[in-house]
């Protein structure tokens, strides 16, 4: 293991309830590396990033995300872990009873910011970064999907965290935002973060060439290496 | 539209919130109200109980030192509350101003005998203690005899007893019934929340740091439960004394206050422990399975 792998996976198997997605999944993930996770919907994508944050437990195998030991993992870790990790979620997971300045807020003091000057200054900032600065006040019902996926976005970067997860997140943007928000994802490794980012949107690997994992069969496959069998990635 | 729409959702949420409050109130209410019950039925059993008494009749020929010796003895007794000496001559006069006619000169002599009215704490006020206190006290050479009536005694005391076993089951299972009510309006209060605790802790939130909010939001309703809960009771008791003016008699106002005390405690305590629990349970249920309620 080199000493800056920051996800490392060895013979994982992933379980959804009782039933095996992935198994003998291997997958070896650098600080300042991009990566494309692709696969049908239903091949355990979503799976895979849900054993990466905690969510799903890792029933066998070695896992190791940010220094986090993922198999017997303690219910009392999960939240040290996840702040490591900015997640955007495919379903949002905003706080909807309270408004986009406050989600952002919610997050930053779950995580043990206090300096109120500190938290609106970076409040700021990641909004700026998704283009949303002037909306912080509104509820998440009162923006559109394309707007609270940016929200998500911001909220996975307020912490600065060492990897980001991040499932379809251009799945409800407009093409010129999503070109926005991939820059953005783009720059965000550079500076020594790993991105791993599940997507269907197949185009966006000629504008930004990456190494890609696919999903398929149970299998994750890594596209990149030179193995026979695998073929560029089909068409949904 | 979207003001009238947020007025309509604000308009819900705090009607959920208010409701959860009315039925801690509610409950509280009538928790308070037996506490009340049985705070005066006790001050009632204890007045009929120390009002019952005894009279210890002396002898015609007994000595006034003798008598108030006698007398001081009774006073100085722990079960004693107050005793009063009764010449003959103020027996006659009471029995005369009852009757209404005069006895003494129908029959030429008085024939009543003085005694010394006994008034007796009520926790003595029980058949064993004064069968005891009777042989104690008619080994004294002055004392003709002790009169009491038995009967009504063990009565009082039997009913007593009855009344108060009654309402110690009652108020036990009330307790289960408030906590049950309350348990369940807060859980169902935090069932509606339960994807954003879901939410809370997929950003990295900590478990105490979700539940705070909760278990303070419940301390507060189970606090203005309970503060209202007092409210009516204060009314029912002022609704009470004015309707039963005696009632104003056996009022307690240390004990009353602890009660009150009590309903505060017991609103605080169940509500935090509901919420507590409530909050823990979806804490530590996986995102999935929060689907299949």
């Amino acid at each position: 293991m080199a000493l800056d792998t920051i996800i490392e996976l060895q013979n994982v198997s992933v379980f959804q309830k009782n039933v095996l997605v992935l198994s003998e999944v291997n997958l070896e993930i650098e600080r300042g590396e991009f990566c494309y996770l692709i696969g049908r919907t239903g091949t355990g994508k979503s799976s895979l990033l849900k054993i990466l944050y905690g969510d799903l437990p890792m029933v066998d195998g070695y896992g190791k995300v940010a220094g986090f030991e993922l198999k017997d993992i303690k219910e009392k870790q999960i939240p040290f872990l996840r702040r490591k990790i900015g997640i955007v979620f495919q379903d949002f997971q905003l706080l909807n009873d309270r408004s986009i300045k406050e989600n952002l807020m919610f997050v930053m003091r779950a995580t043990g910011w206090n300096d109120k000057v500190a938290m609106e200054e970076r409040m700021e900032d990641v909004l700026e970064k998704v283009g949303l600065r002037t909306k912080g006040f509104k509820m998440p019902h009162q923006i559109s999907g394309g707007e609270q996926q940016r929200v998500v976005i911001a909220r996975a970067l307020i912490n600065d965290p060492d990897v980001i997860l991040a499932d379809e997140p251009t799945g409800n943007l407009d093409p010129e935002t999503s070109e926005g928000i991939m820059e953005l994802m783009f720059e965000i490794s550079k500076t020594g973060r790993a991105v791993l980012m599940a997507t269907h949107d197949y185009r966006l690997f000629d504008k930004f060439p990456a190494r890609i994992f696919k999903c398929e069969n149970g299998r994750v496959i890594d596209v990149n290496a030179p193995a026979p069998e695998t073929e560029k990635e089909e068409q949904e | 539209m979207a003001k009238q729409e947020e007025a309509i959702v604000g308009r819900r949420l705090k009607t959920s919130y208010i409701s959860t409050v009315v039925s801690i109130t509610l409950v509280l209410f009538v928790f308070g109200l037996l506490g009340m019950v049985m705070l005066h039925a006790r001050k009632l059993s204890d007045h009929v109980k120390e009002n019952l008494g005894f009279s210890v009749i002396l002898h015609d020929n007994a000595k006034p030192a003798e008598i108030s010796h006698l007398q001081k003895t009774l006073d100085v007794m722990p079960a004693v509350k107050s005793t009063e000496y009764i010449s003959s001559d103020q027996a006659a006069k009471d029995l005369m101003e009852e009757l209404g006619e005069d006895f003494i000169e129908f029959l030429g002599y008085n024939p009543l005998f003085p005694s010394i009215d006994v008034r007796l704490y009520a926790s003595y006020a029980n058949p064993d203690s004064l069968a005891l206190f009777e042989a104690d006290v008619i080994r004294n050479r002055i004392v003709r005899e002790v009169h009491y009536q038995k009967d009504l005694v063990s009565l009082v005391n039997d009913n007593v007893k009855k009344i108060g076993i009654g309402l110690l089951v009652f108020s036990a299972l009330l307790l289960a019934i408030a906590f049950a009510l309350i348990n369940n309006t807060i859980r169902l209060s935090v069932f509606s929340k339960r994807f954003l605790i879901k939410s809370m802790q997929l950003v990295g939130a900590t478990q105490a740091f979700i539940r705070k909010p909760f278990v303070i939001k419940g301390v507060i309703q189970g606090l203005i439960g309970a503060m209202l809960a007092i409210f009516l009771l204060l009314g029912v008791l002022y609704a009470g004394q004015r309707q039963i003016p005696e009632l104003v008699s056996f009022q307690d106002t240390n004990m009353l206050l602890s009660l009150f005390v009590l309903v505060i405690f017991l609103g605080i305590i169940i509500s935090w422990i509901s919420t507590h629990l409530a909050v823990k349970k979806y804490l530590r249920i996986k995102t999935d399975y929060l689907y299949l309620y």
